[in-house]
């Protein structure tokens, strides 16, 4: 494994959010999964919910005169 | 409804062996990330595969990557042999994989594997160090970036 100081530093400048990851950690797995399946749901129902308003969006389609 | 932990729940009950890998092991390291399937590594013998299906009866399994969407229950048929599987289910996507690219075969996964319990049950979680190599030989930008996380994670496990 790396220098921990280089790795972390390394996980800053990309963009990761370590005082997240310290909550993240303080949870138990049990709690850090059921947080995970809360997420994705929501996540994938904003998404259904995206793709329903774009249909909504689309042009009818043109009819034949 | 995707619910991974059920998932992984009924595999455990089901007496399956396997290693959770891929994105929701990340999770159980601390990672925050999302991930959209669950990855275990497990030997695909036919005993297996009868406790997988045991797991998943209920949850209508289908063969993602096939076009027909084939049920797993009937699929693979007995004497035939598969190296991985991809399967959805109305708990979530969950792939069944024999080796990790950059690690090895279950037996390698499971010699480091850490042991959690949650919920009373014992689930073999590939190690993190494991981890750390599976997703910088996959090497997509995503995988680099869990990576670095996990380094991040290493790094605080060791009091930093």
């Amino acid at each position: 494994m790396d220098n921990p100081a280089q790795a972390l530093e390394e996980a800053r400048r990309a963009g990761i959010d370590l005082d997240l990851l310290d909550t993240n950690l303080a949870l138990s797995v049990k709690e850090r999964w059921s947080q995970h399946d809360a997420a994705l749901e929501l996540a994938l129902q904003l998404e259904e919910a995206g793709k329903n308003r774009d249909a909504k969006l689309q042009p009818p389609p043109a009819t034949a005169r | 409804m995707q619910n991974f932990s059920h998932l992984l729940q009924r595999l455990a009950d089901a007496g399956l062996e396997f290693v959770l890998v891929g994105g929701f092991a990340a999770v159980a390291h601390g990672s925050f990330h999302l991930t959209r399937d669950v990855d275990i590594c497990a030997l695909l013998t036919s005993d297996n595969i009868g406790k997988l299906r045991e797991a998943l009866a209920g949850w209508n399994p289908k063969h993602r990557m096939t076009p027909q969407k084939l049920s797993f229950l009937l699929h693979p048929t007995p004497g035939e042999t598969v190296n991985n599987l991809y399967l959805q289910t109305d708990l979530g996507m969950v792939d069944i994989l024999t080796s990790i690219k950059g690690v090895g075969d279950f037996q390698r996964l499971r010699a480091n594997a850490e042991e959690l319990e949650v919920d009373g049950r014992r689930f073999h979680v590939i190690s993190l160090a494991d981890l750390i190599t599976a997703k910088e030989a996959m090497g997509r930008e995503k995988d680099l970036l869990t990576a670095k996380e996990l380094r991040a994670i290493a790094a605080k496990r060791q009091g930093h």
